[in-house]
């Protein structure tokens, strides 16, 4: 089941700020979603740990994250991969940056290919649950980069 | 005691169920009843990838949980077993199939490691700290995609067909050359859908260390098959594995493939240091994991017509998708076969099969097996053709049929199809459901804008199936011909016993077996025990043994009466002795003393236990020319099948044939397009009928799970190979509520190839999914569209009325008039 979500949005801080917040993962790992720790392998790998509830599939789920395209300032995109109780979830988010005035344009892609038994348990949920999700990180992203 | 000439005849009563005292009182006894000593608890870690190579899995998390005692994967278990034999010629014989994926994954929910723990819920919560770490690969969801081989499933056979054949007879060439119409169709597809019986699969197993024996309490329904399986795959001699069965909570087939989870749990049990091992499957397990029944696609039809829409050829390419490893298969590539023309007269045709490997769960025999799929292809085209030429769907038939005069009918590919009146059958079901008056009904509905179809489906189910099939897919399968077991015997007590090689799940076994018993004996059935379930050790099984195939009415009580008929044989010569008096003044039936036999002469009897006696415990006075009397007499039922010829496809493939006409009236609603059954007739003819009741409960059983295919029940998968429907919530089966009133009917053409007269049935053809398209084909075609697939539901239908994106006969279905 692949979820496919894309969107855009504006900060007042210019591109290479925001491209260094975006990929720093100890700033922005903590936007992720329901976030409760993180473990850092080296400049572009770390993993994340994420509370997840869905249906009566409730646990902790590890997510090993890359970063996988670095463009200062114009793009950055990470590759993740994680496992809960009932399914597995591959994962990309890529930001586009393009100046806007004195500010920064964030053309944004998320991707999430769920596997398991999670589809079928929740497979209804999911696309509106990750839509909501992924709307907190980037409701959050805006509010980090004002 | 009377006459044995004016004896009571117990077969053909409606005697109620021996069995339903204790399951309807919640007495049965099931496999998960049983709880052993010591036992343990297996959880299996299943694979959410559909295709992926296994890169790592890590056990120690498990393993250091308090609780656990052992942990299993397949890498660990691959060098202390054989890959389970595959049926298969190469490429496909080359698939190397173990109980635990050993390198990579092939559908989702394949078992990737065991774990084993003190309780269910330890094993449950050890499970869920495996670590397996996995690297996705493309998945293959489609047969015919699959055929292209661009990701193969199996590396070692380099090819995802696993067999392919042509079924050629005739000159179906010439005859399309030849005739008035030609009808073409580009797709048909059947659909993938399962069985959902109450209880699930459950394995118990003990390695016995003391002395290397094997133990299995188990509900696979086809233990003989299976006990052949193991003991390749575990090495060990089959003598050395015992399986039980007892009650059994459905199957459908379904049941007949759980020789890998009965693997696991034997190496469970012996890394465990033989204490028993327990495995119940979750719903969800089932549903994703146990096996579901065949998905089939339908291509290039071309059928050729005389100007009167008499069908004389038919040329077909099939394509099966057996999911991720055959293991039944590819028997169902050359079972469909048995029944190759349906109900009807056309000698000329070719049918190119071919069967692929996908990744998805693997299939197994399913009620109306391989023949289904066939049969609902037969019907779509007959009622196609019949709608394109403007024949009603009933005189198509009609026209179609094989006449009543023509048996037994010997098939283009050499089967032999033992009786049958199926324009009588049509009759019958017309008149029950008051054919003309629908017709009036559905013209004036249709003038208010309602859509309503009335339908007609006409299968067969084939019984008793001639192994000798599976040479014409691997000329090298040691399997031939078709035999079952039974015993029949006077107890020290006199009490007559039977054991038979079946394992019952709802077939009612114990009552026709003491039915046919009771008429040889000439005493009441409840004088009669017949033993539950299945057991290795009792020595009745033959490598056929088991409940599948709709056969247990001739081979089963075939077996049964032979048994009866040699424990008589002894007990005459016996009582001749006794009573000093010739064989021929014997008379069997009921006295003061019991069950007894009689010398008609001087009156004198001796009752069950008074010959059970001299035999058991009395012996002094067993006269010498007597020692060979056991009153324990085994008769094996051997099916008078020859090997067929593998090259031309040619020979008999099953012993009887029952038929099943079934119309429904069906009504889509124009604002949710959720399909309603208003009427429905289910007409069967399964030869002499041994117990009506039984029989007219199988057929109920029979069309519910027809009717749930046909419009509730499919196996979806989405593009990566995550099945979408594992919980009934989503598969939604069948239930009482949805279930319309079923009008039942029943005609008898007795068969000339049983004792009784008797074919096999219970599995009902699928009668109800070739009816259900059929009848929605009627609704449907005045607007251009055409069933082209056997599950319909509302979403589909709208998508075919509304949305114009599926099943448009224009582009689907186009007719070559040559008058």
């Amino acid at each position: 089941m692949a979820i496919k979500i894309t969107g855009e949005f504006e900060v007042k801080r210019n591109p290479e700020d925001v491209f260094d917040f975006l990929t720093n993962p100890e700033k922005f790992a903590p936007l992720l979603p329901e976030f409760q720790g993180m473990s850092k392998q080296d400049e572009t790998h770390f993993t994340v740990k994420v509370n997840v509830g869905i249906s009566y599939i409730k646990g902790v789920a590890d997510v090993k994250m890359e970063l996988a395209e670095n463009e200062r300032p114009r793009r950055a995109q990470y590759k993740g991969q994680g496992s809960v109780a009932g399914g597995n979830v591959s994962l990309t988010a890529g930001f586009d940056l393009s100046p806007n005035g004195e500010g920064t344009k964030v053309a944004w892609q998320g991707e999430a290919q769920v596997f398991g038994r999670l589809t079928s348990v929740a497979g209804g949920l999911l696309e509106p649950l990750g839509k909501k999700q992924v709307q907190k990180l980037i409701d959050g992203l805006q509010a980090a980069l004002i | 005691m009377g006459p044995e000439a004016a004896k009571k005849n117990w077969v053909g009563k409606p005697l109620p169920r021996k069995e339903e005292d204790r399951l309807l009182r919640g007495r049965g006894k099931f496999a998960d009843d049983i709880k052993l000593r010591e036992m343990l608890y297996l959880r299996f870690v299943r694979s959410p990838y559909a295709h992926a190579k296994i890169v790592s899995v890590d056990v120690s998390a498990a393993e250091a949980l308090p609780g656990v005692v052992a942990t299993l994967t397949g890498a660990e278990l691959a060098p202390q077993v054989q890959p389970f034999i595959e049926i298969a010629p190469d490429p496909g014989g080359k698939i190397k199939d173990y109980a635990l994926a050993v390198s990579k994954v092939r559908y989702q929910g394949e078992p990737v490691a065991a774990v084993v723990a003190e309780s269910p819920s330890l094993a449950d919560d050890a499970a869920e700290l495996i670590q397996v770490e996995y690297e996705a690969l493309d998945p293959v969801i489609d047969g015919e995609e699959a055929l292209k081989d661009a990701s193969i499933l199996h590396e070692e056979a380099g090819t995802n067909r696993v067999w392919r054949g042509v079924f050629e007879y005739g000159d179906a060439d010439k005859a399309l050359k030849e005739a008035a119409y030609v009808v073409n169709i580009d797709r048909m597809h059947f659909h993938r859908f399962s069985s959902t019986p109450l209880e699930n699969n459950v394995v118990i197993a003990q390695w016995d260390p003391k002395d290397e024996r094997i133990y299995y309490q188990c509900n696979n329904s086809f233990p003989s098959f299976a006990i052949q399986f193991l003991a390749a795959h575990l090495q060990v001699h089959i003598d050395r594995i015992r399986v039980q069965t007892s009650d059994i909570g459905g199957s459908f087939g379904i049941k007949i493939t759980t020789y890998p989870q009965m693997a696991v749990c034997a190496m469970a049990s012996k890394k465990a240091g033989g204490r028993p091992v327990k495995w119940v499957e979750t719903r969800s397990e089932h549903m994703t994991s146990s096996a579901h029944g065949n998905e089939r696609t339908f291509r290039d039809t071309r059928v050729a017509l005389d100007k009167n829409g008499v069908i004389t050829a038919i040329v077909s390419r099939h394509i099966d998708d057996c999911g991720a490893y055959p293991r039944y298969e590819p028997l169902g590539c050359v079972i469909w076969s048995q029944v190759f023309p349906g109900v009807y007269r056309f000698k000329n045709a070719r049918i190119d099969f071919s069967q692929a490997v996908t990744n998805k769960c693997p299939v197994g025999p399913n009620r109306g097996y391989s023949r289904m799929q066939h049969l609902w292809f037969l019907e779509r085209v007959v009622d196609i053709c019949a709608h394109e030429l403007g024949i009603p769907p009933d005189e198509m038939r009609l026209r179609n049929y094989i006449r009543p005069e023509e048996f037994p009918y010997t098939t283009p590919n050499g089967c032999v199809y033992d009786s049958g009146d199926y324009p009588k059958m049509l009759q019958v079901a017309k008149g029950l459901i008051g054919w003309d008056d629908w017709k009036k009904k559905q013209a004036e509905a249709r003038k208010q804008g309602r859509v309503i179809g009335i339908g007609i489906g006409t299968t067969l189910d084939s019984g008793t199936n001639n192994f000798g099939q599976s040479q014409i897919v691997n000329p090298g399968a040691p399997f031939s011909g078709n035999s079952q077991g039974a015993n029949c015997k006077l107890d020290i007590y006199g009490e007559v016993v039977v054991a038979v090689g079946s394992c019952p799940q709802g077939q009612g076994h114990e009552t026709t077996a003491a039915q046919v018993v009771a008429d040889v004996l000439n005493i009441h059935p409840d004088l009669i025990t017949v033993r539950t379930g299945f057991d290795t050790e009792r020595n009745v099984h033959t490598g056929f043994s088991g409940t599948y195939a709709s056969q247990f009415a001739v081979s089963g009580l075939s077996a049964v009466h032979g048994a009866a008929q040699k424990l008589k044989a002894e007990m005459k010569r016996l009582a001749s002795s006794v009573l000093n008096t010739k064989e021929d003044d014997l008379e069997f039936g009921a006295g003061a003393q019991g069950p007894e036999v009689r010398a008609r002469s001087t009156g004198k009897s001796i009752n069950y236990w008074g010959l059970a006696n001299i035999v058991n415990v009395n012996s002094a006075v067993l006269p010498v020319e007597m020692h060979d009397v056991t009153l324990n007499c085994r008769y094996i039922w051997r099916a008078p099948f020859k090997v067929p010829d593998t090259v031309k496809k040619y020979g008999s493939l099953t012993l009887t044939y029952a038929s099943q006409l079934h119309i429904a009236v069906l009504e889509i609603d124009r604002e949710t397009f959720i399909p309603r059954i208003l009427d429905y007739v289910a007409v069967d003819d399964c030869g002499t009928v041994i117990n009506p009741g039984i029989v007219e409960g199988q057929v109920y059983g029979a069309t519910a799970h027809g009717i749930g295919a046909a419009l509730m029940e499919t196996c979806v998968y989405d593009a990566v190979g995550n099945m979408l429907t594992s919980t009934f919530s989503d598969y939604t089966p069948i239930t009482a509520m949805n279930m319309p009133k079923v009008k039942y009917g029943h005609t008898e053409t007795p068969s000339p190839h049983s004792y009784s007269g008797a074919k096999g049935m219970g599995e009902g053809g699928a009668a109800p999914i070739h009816t259900v398209s059929a009848a929605l084909q009627d609704a449907l075609f005045a607007d251009g569209i055409f069933i082209d697939d056997s599950f319909n539901n509302a979403d589909s239908l709208f998508r075919a009325m509304v949305g114009k994106e599926i099943s448009q006969a224009k582009q689907l279905v186009r007719v070559e008039r040559r008058t």
